[in-house]
Formats: C-alpha cells, sequence, structure tokens
C-alpha cells in the first residue's frame, strides 16, 4: 500500500475528529436552555448563588476562552463533571462501556454472520423459495422499528409467557457462573431485537452484490470450466461481492459504542444509550458532550480501519 | 480469502463464547443474599442521582436519604405533623427565641458510634455555613446551636419562630463522616461519595450501580423496632411496561411512579393490588404580571381580575381530570397541596367559580372586551391588543401539556387565542426568569407545613419564588400574620383564610391535584404503613416507618428473575458451536474428497 495513501487517510481522519470536537462544543452552546437555571430549578438561587455556579463550571467566560479550556481538557481526558450528579463524566462513561458492548457487540456480530450468510443463500439462488421468503422478510424487519419491536418481544416474551426478565443488566444477586447465566438470561431479548432490527440490512446489501457479481466475465469461465457450483461461489463469487458489505460491516462496528438507545431503554439496559438518554432529558450538557465525542471517534477510526484494510482486500483501490 | 470467511465465522462464535469468562470477571464482588434473608423488590422508573444527603437533587434521592436518615423530629403517619424522631420532643420558651430539645437515650450511627447532639448541631451549622440551598428555608432568624449535654440540643433565634417543630427537613449526619468536608467547595461536598453509608436509620445503603439499581440493607443499630426485611433491592426501569411486566412476572414486590395509563391495566389482576395516593403536589396554571425584565410583556388585561375569573371558568377541571389523569386525580382548588390534610382548605362546590363558559363569556362582554374586527378574538379595549397569548407548559411536569391541550380549546371557546409551547424545565426556567409569556403551566409541591408554599405568593418573591410576580398588600397581612401564630388551631384559621383569598383573587388556577400511583403483589409482603393516613404513600416518602412494619406474606414465593435455566444455554452454545465447525470446516472435508 502506497506510503501517500496511508497518511492521507489517517490525516484526514484526524481533520474529520478536530471538526468534530469544535462542532461538539458549538453544538451545546447553542442550544435552548441555560444548565445552571435547570440545576438549580429547584432551589432558587440569589443571584450571587447563580454567579459562583457559573464561575464554577467555567459558564461565565467568553465563549472562545471556554472553547480553549474545553480543547485542553478534552485532550488530557477530563470530561468534567455531571451537572446532575456532579460526579466525573469518565466515571459515569466508563461504567456503562462494557454493558453496551455486550449488547450492541455481540447484536452486530450475530446480524452481520448470519445476514451475510442469508443474503449468499439468497442470492445464489434468486427467485428460489429461500430467496424470496428472506428477502421479503428482511425487508419487514429491516423496516420495522426497533422499539416498537423491543416492546412487542418485551410483552410476549417477559411479560405474557414470562421466559425471560422484563430489563436491567443482572439481579445482582447470583455470584460465579450462575451469574454469567444471569446476563445471559438479561441480554437475549435485547439481543434479539438488535438482530432482528439489523440482520436484514446485510442480507439484503449481501444479496445485492452476490447479484452483481454472478454476472461478471470470470464467473461464467469458472463455471465453463467445470468448477462445482459451490466452489464457484465460495471461491470466486463471494469474496468480490463481500467488499461492499465488508465495508458496511466496519462501520456499524463504529456505531457499537453509540449505543443502541432506544433498545437499552425499552429493556432498561445501563449501557451508554440510556446514558444518552437520560443526560439528553436533564440537559446534562458534560456527559451528552463527553458521548458525542466518544462515538464520534468510534466511527472515524473504523471508517480509517475500512479505508486501510479495503486497501489490502482490493488491489485495485491500492494502487489507484 | 478461501476460507477466511468460515475461520471468521467460527472465531466470530469463539469470540461470543469467551465472554463468558471476561463478563464473570466484571461482576465483581456483589453480594449475594443468603438463604434465610428477607428481601423486598422495588422497581421504579426514577433513578439515584446522587447518593448523599447534601446534594439530593431529584428521582429518588430523597427516597432514599428519607430511608438512611432520620430528622430532629419526624412526620407522623396519620398527618405529617411533628412527632419524635431523633428527639422525643422540642420544647420552647415563653416567646419561642429558644427551643429545647431531648434526644433519646442509647442512640448510634450505623458504624456503632454514638449519636449526639452534637451530631445534631454540627448537621445544621454545615447547612448554614456551606449555604446548601435547599435547607435554607428551615434556618430563618440567624439561629445558633448548642448542646449543653450529649441529649440536648438548644436551638436559639433572634426572633420568635415555629421553624425547629415545623420540622426542618433536614437529615441528621454524623459529624465523624462529614467533618472533612466542612468549608470544602460545593461541587465536593456534593460530590462526595456516600455508598456504603453510615446513618441511623433503619436501612443503610450499600451498593450503587449506576443505571441499574441500588441496595439497602437493614442497620443492626437502628434505635427503633427491627424491621423483618433484611434487605431492599431497587431496580430502575427506564419505561413503564417493562417495570409493568417485571411486577406481573414476579420480579419484583412493589412498583413505583406509575403513570396513569399502565395504572389502569393493573386494577384487577390477580395478586395485585394498587395504591391511589393521596396528592402532595399540584398542576398550576400562573399567570403572568410582568416586571422581571425588559423582556416581560403580558397581556395587560391580565391585571383584570374579572379576566382571570373568567378564564379560571371557562376551564373544565374534572374533564383535566378524567381525560389527561384518566380520574387518578382530583380537581384542583386551593394551593395548599391535599397531602397536608390539617391546612388544606377544600372550598365547597357551592362556593368555587362553576365550569361556566358561557358566564365567562358574558362576563367578558360586560367588561368591554369585544372582538372588535370579528377574527374571533377579542381585543383588549384600553391597548387594542388582541388576547393572543403565550403559554409555555412543562414536559417534564406529568400531564402539563396535555391539559394544555385542553386549555387552548377551552379559551378558544371564549374568545382567546393561546399558543401551547411544550418545554423542558431548563427553557420554563428561562421563560420564568425573563417573564416573556402570558401564563404557564408548571406545578408546585414542598412541605407538609403550609408556610412555604404561602409564602410563594408574598410580594418580593418576585425573582425569586414567584411565577409571576404577583403582589398584593392585603394577601401579605395574612400571610406575615400566620407566621408568628403559634397556637396550631388559630393558625389554621388564617392560612385558611389566605388559601381563601388566593383562590379568590387567582393569581392563578389550581388545575388539578393528581395522585401519586403504585402498586405491589399480594402474594409477596403485606403489612405496609401508608403515609400521611389511608392513602398514603406505602414506600418511604415523608418517613421511613412502613418499612417497619412490612413483612412477608406466609408462605409466600420469592421474587425471582425468570429466565433459561444454565443447561439450556450450555446446549444450546454447544449445538452452535457444532453448526459452525461444520460449516467452516466443509470445505477441507471436500476437498479430501476430491483429492
Amino acid at each position: 500500500m502506497g506510503r501517500g495513501y496511508l497518511i492521507r487517510k489517517v490525516l484526514h481522519a484526524f481533520a474529520t475528529l478536530f471538526f468534530v470536537v469544535a462542532f461538539n462544543f458549538v453544538l451545546f452552546r447553542v442550544m435552548p436552555g441555560d444548565p445552571i437555571s435547570l440545576l438549580t430549578r429547584s432551589e432558587r438561587l440569589t443571584p450571587a448563588d447563580v454567579a459562583e455556579l457559573q464561575a464554577e463550571y467555567g459558564l461565565d467566560q467568553p465563549l472562545p476562552a471556554q472553547f480553549v479550556n474545553y480543547l485542553g481538557d478534552t485532550l488530557s481526558g477530563n470530561f468534567g463533571v455531571s451537572l446532575r450528579s456532579g460526579l466525573p463524566v469518565s466515571t459515569l462513561v466508563g461504567e456503562r462501556v462494557w454493558p453496551t458492548f455486550l449488547l450492541v457487540g455481540i447484536g452486530t456480530v450475530l446480524a452481520t454472520v448470519l445476514g451475510v450468510l442469508i443474503g449468499i443463500k439468497g442470492g445464489w439462488n434468486r427467485g428460489s423459495r429461500f430467496d424470496t421468503r428472506t428477502l421479503y422478510g428482511s425487508m419487514v424487519l429491516y423496516s420495522m422499528p426497533e422499539g416498537w419491536l423491543g416492546m412487542l418481544l418485551l410483552i410476549t416474551f417477559a411479560g405474557t409467557l414470562g421466559w425471560f426478565p422484563a430489563g436491567g443488566f443482572d439481579t445482582g444477586e447470583e455470584t460465579g457462573f450462575a451469574a454469567v447465566i444471569d446476563i445471559a438470561n438479561h441480554l437475549f431479548l435485547p439481543v434479539l431485537t438488535l438482530t432482528l432490527g439489523y440482520i436484514g440490512e446485510y442480507a439484503i446489501i449481501m444479496r445485492s452484490s452476490l447479484l452483481d457479481t454472478v454476472n461478471e466475465d470470470y464467473i461464467t469461465t469458472a463455471r465453463a470450466k467445470g468448477v462445482p457450483d459451490r466452489l464457484v461461489r465460495r471461491r470466486h463469487a463471494v469474496p468480490n461481492a463481500f467488499l461492499p458489505t465488508f465495508t458496511l460491516i466496519f462501520l456499524s462496528f463504529g456505531y457499537v459504542l453509540g449505543g443502541a438507545i432506544v433498545i437499552e431503554v425499552v429493556f432498561s439496559w445501563p449501557g451508554l444509550g440510556q446514558l444518552t438518554y437520560d443526560a439528553i432529558n436533564q440537559l446534562d450538557y458534560p456527559v451528552i458532550q463527553a458521548i458525542f465525542l466518544l462515538t464520534s471517534a468510534m466511527v472515524i477510526a473504523f471508517n480509517l480501519a475500512a479505508d486501510l484494510t479495503y486497501g489490502l482486500l482490493d488491489p485495485r483501490v491500492r494502487h489507484a | 480469502m478461501r476460507r477466511t470467511f468460515g475461520n471468521a465465522a467460527l472465531a466470530g462464535v469463539l469470540l461470543l463464547l469467551g465472554l463468558a469468562p471476561v463478563a464473570l470477571a466484571q461482576t465483581g464482588e456483589e453480594t449475594a443474599p443468603t438463604e434465610d434473608e428477607v428481601v423486598l423488590r422495588v422497581g421504579t422508573i426514577l433513578d439515584l442521582s446522587n447518593d448523599n444527603p447534601w446534594g439530593v437533587v431529584g428521582g429518588y434521592d430523597w427516597g432514599v436519604a428519607t430511608t438512611q436518615y432520620d430528622m430532629l423530629l419526624q412526620f407522623s403517619d396519620e398527618d405529617l405533623s411533628p412527632a419524635p424522631g431523633l428527639a422525643e420532643g422540642c420544647e420552647p420558651n415563653e416567646d419561642r427565641t429558644k427551643w429545647t430539645c431531648m434526644l433519646r437515650e442509647g442512640l448510634k450511627w450505623s458504624d456503632g458510634t454514638p449519636l449526639t447532639s452534637e451530631d445534631v448541631a454540627f448537621t445544621f451549622r454545615f447547612a448554614i455555613d456551606n449555604s446548601i440551598s435547599v435547607y435554607r428555608s428551615y434556618f430563618p432568624f440567624n439561629p445558633t446551636f448548642e448542646t449543653p449535654d450529649d441529649r440536648t440540643l438548644v436551638w436559639k433565634t433572634e426572633q420568635p419562630t415555629f421553624a425547629p417543630d415545623l420540622p426542618p427537613w433536614v437529615y441528621i449526619v454524623p459529624e465523624h463522616v462529614w467533618k472533612e468536608y466542612d468549608g470544602a467547595d460545593k461541587k465536593e461536598i456534593k460530590s462526595a461519595p456516600n455508598t456504603p453509608s453510615v446513618a441511623s436509620g433503619p436501612f443503610t445503603l450499600t451498593e450503587w450501580e449506576r443505571g441499574q439499581g441500588w441496595t439497602m440493607e437493614r442497620n443492626p443499630y437502628f434505635w427503633g423496632p427491627e424491621p423483618v426485611v433484611d434487605r431492599i433491592e431497587f431496580r430502575v426501569f427506564d419505561n413503564q411496561e417493562a417495570m409493568v411486566q417485571a411486577l406481573k412476572n414476579g420480579e419484583i414486590d412493589i412498583a413505583d411512579a406509575l403513570q396513569p395509563s399502565v395504572f389502569r391495566t393493573l386494577e384487577g389482576e390477580e395478586d395485585i393490588a394498587t395504591q391511589k395516593v393521596i396528592s402532595d403536589w399540584w398542576l398550576n396554571l400562573a399567570f403572568n404580571f410582568g416586571g422581571q425584565s425588559k423582556d416581560a410583556d403580558p397581556h395587560p388585561a391580565l391585571h383584570d381580575r374579572t379576566v382571570r375569573k373568567a378564564i379560571a371558568m371557562a376551564i373544565d377541571k374534572q374533564e383535566i381530570v378524567d381525560k389527561v389523569y384518566l380520574g387518578l386525580a382530583n380537581p384542583g382548588d386551593t394551593i395548599v397541596r391535599e397531602a397536608s390534610t390539617y391546612w388544606h382548605l377544600d372550598i365547597p362546590a357551592d362556593q368555587e367559580y362553576p365550569y361556566d363558559p358561557d358566564a365567562a363569556n358574558a362576563m367578558l362582554d360586560e367588561a368591554g372586551y369585544l372582538d372588535t374586527d370579528g377574527d374571533g378574538v377579542r381585543e383588549d379595549p384600553e391597548s387594542g391588543r388582541p388576547f393572543e397569548l403565550l403559554m409555555p407548559a412543562s414536559d417534564e411536569t406529568t400531564g402539563a401539556v396535555e391539559a394544555g391541550q385542553l386549555i387552548v380549546g377551552y379559551l378558544d371557546a371564549i374568545g382567546m387565542q393561546v399558543e401551547l409551547q411544550p418545554s423542558s424545565d431548563g427553557k420554563m426556567d428561562d421563560y420564568w426568569g425573563s417573564g416573556d409569556f402570558d401564563m404557564y403551566i408548571w406545578y408546585w409541591s414542598g412541605d407538609p407545613d403550609p408556610n412555604y408554599q404561602l409564602w410563594v405568593f408574598a410580594s418580593g418573591q418576585c425573582g425569586s419564588w414567584s411565577d409571576g410576580c404577583y403582589s398584593n398588600p392585603d394577601y401579605d397581612d395574612l400571610y406575615y400574620a400566620q407566621t408568628s401564630i403559634f397556637d396550631r388551631e388559630e393558625r389554621r384559621e388564617v392560612v385558611f383564610e389566605a388559601q381563601e383569598f388566593i383562590y379568590r383573587d387567582l393569581p392563578g388556577v389550581v388545575l388539578a391535584y393528581p395522585s401519586w400511583l403504585e402498586a405491589y403483589r399480594t402474594d409477596r409482603f403485606t403489612g405496609w404503613t401508608p403515609v400521611p393516613g389511608e392513602n398514603g404513600y406505602l414506600l418511604p416518602t415523608y418517613n421511613y416507618n412502613s418499612l417497619l412494619t412490612v413483612q412477608p406474606v406466609a408462605g409466600a414465593a420469592e421474587a425471582s428473575s425468570p429466565g433459561l435455566p444454565a443447561w439450556i444455554w450450555i446446549a444450546g452454545v454447544a449445538v452452535i458451536g457444532i453448526v459452525v465447525w461444520r460449516v467452516a470446516t466443509r470445505g477441507r472435508r471436500e476437498r479430501d474428497l476430491e483429492a
């Protein structure tokens, strides 16, 4: 891979990240609703108290000065304290990473693996019963609102049938291996919702790129050579068809830490999505800022990774 | 690339399996209940945002603090009047500038340290010296505190007061824990970690998992009767439906903070009882009289009581109760909340302003507020200004926006065009501060004692607590009169007069008294003590006494979390593993065949 390509991509990523950092700052200062009055609405402070609080949170300085402070803090990993609870934002965010990673990580892996497999099988046997059914199924699932699907599963499996818990990460009362099973039981419905919600996307894209590939000359050649159908698919069609899906998968992993906000709220899952939802409701700017920054950084990082590895996979891009 | 995909899939599954031990490592040292422990499981929508009594913000903060800390005097179970707490009683001197409180004997903190009057004095001084604003109103007239001995606290003020007897809603904290924070930066005080805590109440906070829930365990040194419950697990739910399902399938024993719609679905369910708690807040429509800032330009006609009365008569409060709260509320009248049963004035139905839009229209016509240009909207004859009113409504207050939508319709029927503006509480604060509105819908809550609620309407509260800068010297006289009457019954007469005055003078309209809604499983726990009175809170809100009397129903099943048993999981993972392995190695097997 050319060094120029590498350097260009990395610089581009950093520039994007800086833009996001700056935009993050401006966006939240421009939003209506003053965080100080929200923080203190139940307290009715004197103007002197308000001034003191503003100084404390650095909100009394002119915007450019606030921005410089913000940059410095961000670079040193200090994301301030929550306006609501007064606890450090890095702590609040840090303790939510694992539940979200677990939920969205597993869900995304399942959705990609299963979706791709379904897409391959459907695309290769286009028009077959399997293909028609899975295509329509994928479209229905993909267009279904996640929150609604989640509620439906919650009411059916946790409510009416009572097979799974109605929410939460665990009961907090088990230890050892029983704790793992406990978490697995709590994880089942949210992961199911997430997987069903995204499986359609991968299936449809994999299927359509496979359909494009099928008409290429080299496929015809392989068939003419007498290569068994399964091998044509596995060695020639799929690897080439896989590239667009590959990009999509990488980008999806970038969103993993953004958390599936809707699903986390439906299932009371204590991850970043839930934290985002609460923070937005409470106008807890430092928390919102930190999460958005984290999510953006992840997306940019995975975008970069996708660009770089794409070059590894597809020689045409590398030598462009 | 040949075997890459199969290998990738295999790797994916192994990754999932590999997460199991990692998950194990992450669960940490959570303590599990022992076999014989009685565990109460509570579900709530409100999260705990701060575990320390100086940083109580909202959500469940107050509930936790009320459960684990004592106050000088408690709110009584029947009607929230002062009852013995840490102190057996507080006696005033003749002119009520000096109150002497006697603490119980043998009080201890949950770490075994003796609890003395020094702790109480320290707590009060801490609140004052460190300007903890949420407790400020309980210490008028520059009080000083003396502790002649371990059990005696003397509260002295410059002027006569009944402040110690309110009782002050201040949680008594241990000096030996909080001493080091005295004089510290307020941010540091409010973010001081307090889990596990040292407290004097029946349960202390022992674990807190943000976003998930918290655990409270029985305090062996508690001075009162020993509760049957050994530990309480609180679970936070992000949506009502999930919490209701958890109650129905037995994951939790009691659900808190329910919304009217889901509450209605629980009524009549087997083994579930519902509790409609007497309201301690009210939905408020406040008029703006201007004067907050240069942006304050409310409609001048609002200064005319006739206009305000017409608006009040055009609003169908019963319909608001029925449609917005599904009947789980009472129509509003006076400003002191219903839960303060001793002080709340209930105006007899025949003396209230009736819902009568025709009469309202007639009143406005007669007063000269006519629709001169025929556009359906009346104008003010003096300024020519049409009745186009801006009405922000808090979207964080249950029912405020929905009630606002109904009110837009009601006022349209009397020739006023209202623009409803749903706003977050932060935005509501902006409106309040600038005065850039005509009327708004928000709420009032407050103390069991009516003093604070009445104070809000006094002149001079503009820019402090007042909604719309209402000011009437006759009302002020009534308010200040009741602050210096120490005979309870005598004072009540004046408090009633003050409420009647506000009802007639209309600085706003009390729209409704919405009930708080709880539901619990009757097959799990019994013996709840509702506070105040029969229709009170089952969960600790004003005091923790319900937790002292609640006990498991004989032969009850314990709350359990549904889920697939371990063997199904292991079998399922094994099956998936085998399938993936076969798919992944198919290529190799086929090539072996071809060879």
